[in-house]
């Protein structure tokens, strides 16, 4: 473990330890500086065997995984997959069950001033309605010996210094999500959790959050980015932590998870599709027959299947390279798991994992229905 | 993280909700509105009682006795300091900043403590004047602020008031749910009221030892001896308010937020 900390997959790892954090400083400065950033250690978080039951129901069922500063995390899990349960106990608000959640190997309820140290947002709604903006995060500061000035400078950074003194319950729901950013933000930590932050953003705002995530990720700062959407993941997350019912399903960097997604499927028609399967086949392709005379052809690029019906003369009526999506894979490794998969979704979905993990030809006629 | 921190922390939340201060200016007109009323009735009751009834009459008695209604809204104000955070979401927030919850909890229940403190003795003030001008209006026999024994009990609505602040607080981490908590917290607070209604032992148990009732000797002046010594009812009702607040702690550090 602590080898891969000493190795953060992406450069930033220590870039901002001399200088940024004030609340760590008296911590890193007593700490050997190093390149890949020995003061990642005090950021990590760290989940084991981590279970919250709420009476009979399961919310969090043993989950183990590291979130490692200098990368984006992608929470990503259906509603009611537990990821918001298991911020609660990383926060300390919930209690688990069983296991554990540190940060830095400490607990969150055991840190002196814990806002210096972990921001988080998980809950925009959460914010009195008659206390202005600017009074919400002054009560938050003060708790935490933070100062008036990085109030209106967080104010500043999130867009709302123009109605820092108007009361949230004219608030949209983008700036509710502005202001609660604002308030994680509040005393620089170096571990930030946000909790489906683009929700009720509108499209410049969720370019904003991404911007904002990946610049504080570049500084070092651990990032913990829940959300249900894999979409929005893919353009923001480094690293994957993909959960459902409770339950770890992968952990896994995105490159990984692209290139197990991106698949290539070829489909063709022609009249001699029997024959060309064969071909196909013995040619190292995976073949399976579709509607009238199509094919789907997988394990082969284009070129090569348009290469191997010229020299054999099949006529081609059509030749389609189709490339998966990303929530492809995603879909299929939560199907299973997601709460409330409407009914007409589920069987398919269920039918996907039985069939195994290379069921690329599968995964296709859902994405084919879909289209 | 100080517990000075914790206290402005608190006291600004405290100053921007609005039903809390709603809350405290209705106890304020409260206790204006019900010592006049009260001095009217006494003065009714007074003119149409017998001449012993008339040798025993004391007209302090009737100066303090809106101070109790003004408690139902002073609770309130403890009541609403703690539920307005549970209903608005930002519990969670609050104890995010500051997870050590004994710490957080005794913030919220010093800023309500001190500020019903400080409100208690002007509304003992207001009632207690505006009970006397309306007794003396109709020639019925008054007291004044300097008569011996009444800055006491001026000064011991203070005690009453803050106390019934804190047990509103109590209330609000215990139920968590501002309507549950106010309406528990007035049933419980009025009920000596409703003594008559319950047979001659219960009810003689309830005037004397029901902690709402024995806080309220405080503002006795002349403490008969029928019932509780002043400080002595006081100190009962500060023992309920004192185990309340402990239940309340040892419930809110140990439930999930």
């Amino acid at each position: 473990m602590i080898l891969r900390v000493l190795r953060p997959e992406r450069a930033a790892g220590g870039s901002g330890a001399g200088h940024r954090r004030t609340a760590h400083r008296d911590l890193t400065d007593s700490l050997p500086e190093r390149e890949d950033g020995w003061a990642s250690l005090l950021h990590m978080i760290e989940i084991r065997g981590l279970t919250k039951r709420y009476g009979d129901v399961t919310a969090v069922d043993g989950l183990s995984f590291d979130v490692r500063p200098g990368v984006v995390t992608g929470f990503l899990g259906p509603n009611g997959a537990g990821k918001t349960s298991t911020m609660r106990m990383v926060l300390g608000l919930d209690r688990p069950t069983s296991g554990s959640a540190t940060i830095g190997g400490r607990r969150y309820a055991d840190m002196p001033t814990p806002l210096r140290e972990v921001g988080a947002l998980l809950d925009a709604h959460a914010v009195h309605p008659y206390r202005s903006a600017v009074n919400h995060l002054l009560t938050l500061a003060r708790s935490n010996g933070i100062g008036r000035g990085r109030v209106e400078e967080v104010l500043g950074l999130v867009g709302l210094a123009d109605v820092a003194g108007r009361r949230p319950a004219g608030f949209s729901l983008g700036m509710k999500q502005r202001l609660g950013i604002a308030a994680a933000l509040l005393g620089d930590p170096g571990v930030v959790l946000l909790d489906e932050p683009v929700n009720g953003l509108d499209p410049e705002g969720i370019r904003w959050i991404r911007g904002l995530t990946r610049d504080l990720a570049a500084e070092g700062r651990t990032i913990l980015l829940s959300s249900h959407l894999m979409s929005e993941m893919a353009l923001t997350a480094d690293h994957l932590v993909v959960v459902g019912r409770g339950r770890l399903l992968a952990d896994t960097g995105l490159d990984a998870f692209v290139r197990s997604a991106a698949r290539e499927t070829v489909v063709v028609r022609t009249p001699g599709a029997r024959r060309l399967a064969t071909l196909l086949e013995e040619a190292g392709a995976t073949v399976r027959h579709g509607a009238g005379d199509e094919l789907l052809v997988t394990g082969m690029s284009s070129a090569a299947v348009g290469d191997v019906a010229g020299a054999h003369g099949v006529v081609l009526h059509e030749l389609t390279p189709r490339r998966a999506s990303l929530e492809e894979p995603y879909l299929e490794l939560t199907g299973d798991s997601a709460d409330f998969a409407s009914a007409a979704a589920r069987p398919a979905a269920r039918s996907e994992s039985e069939a195994g993990a290379a069921t690329t030809t599968a995964s296709m006629t859902t994405s084919g229905a879909a289209r | 993280m100080t517990a000075y921190d914790i206290l402005r922390s608190e006291w600004g939340k405290f100053r921007s909700i609005r039903a809390t201060l709603g809350c405290l200016a209705g106890a304020l007109v409260t206790t204006a509105a019900y010592g006049y009323l009260f001095g009217l009735s006494s003065a009714r009751q007074y003119l149409a009682g017998s001449a012993a009834d008339q040798a025993a009459f004391d007209p302090t008695e009737t100066g303090f006795r809106a101070l109790v209604l003004a408690g139902v809204l002073v609770s309130a104000v403890g009541v609403l300091a703690v539920t307005s955070e549970y209903a608005s979401g930002t519990m969670r927030v609050s104890v995010a900043a500051v997870p050590r919850r004994s710490l957080l909890l005794g913030g919220k229940a010093a800023v309500v403590a001190v500020v019903a403190l400080v409100a208690g003795p002007p509304m003992a003030l207001v009632s207690f004047t505006l009970s006397q001008i309306s007794l003396a209006a109709r020639n019925v026999p008054s007291a004044g602020l300097g008569d011996p024994g009444v800055l006491a009990a001026v000064a011991g609505a203070g005690l009453f008031t803050g106390l019934v602040g804190l047990y509103g607080v109590a209330l609000g981490f215990l139920l968590r749910r501002s309507a549950g908590a106010v309406s528990l917290g007035t049933f419980l607070l009025i009920l000596p009221g409703m003594a008559a209604l319950f047979p001659d032992a219960i009810a003689e148990w309830i005037v004397v030892w029901w902690p709402s009732a024995a806080g309220a000797r405080v503002f006795a002046v002349h403490p008969g001896p029928d019932g509780l010594a002043p400080l002595a009812g006081i100190g009962v009702l500060a023992a309920t308010v004192l185990a309340l607040l402990c239940a309340a702690a040892a419930v809110f550090r140990t439930r999930d937020v």
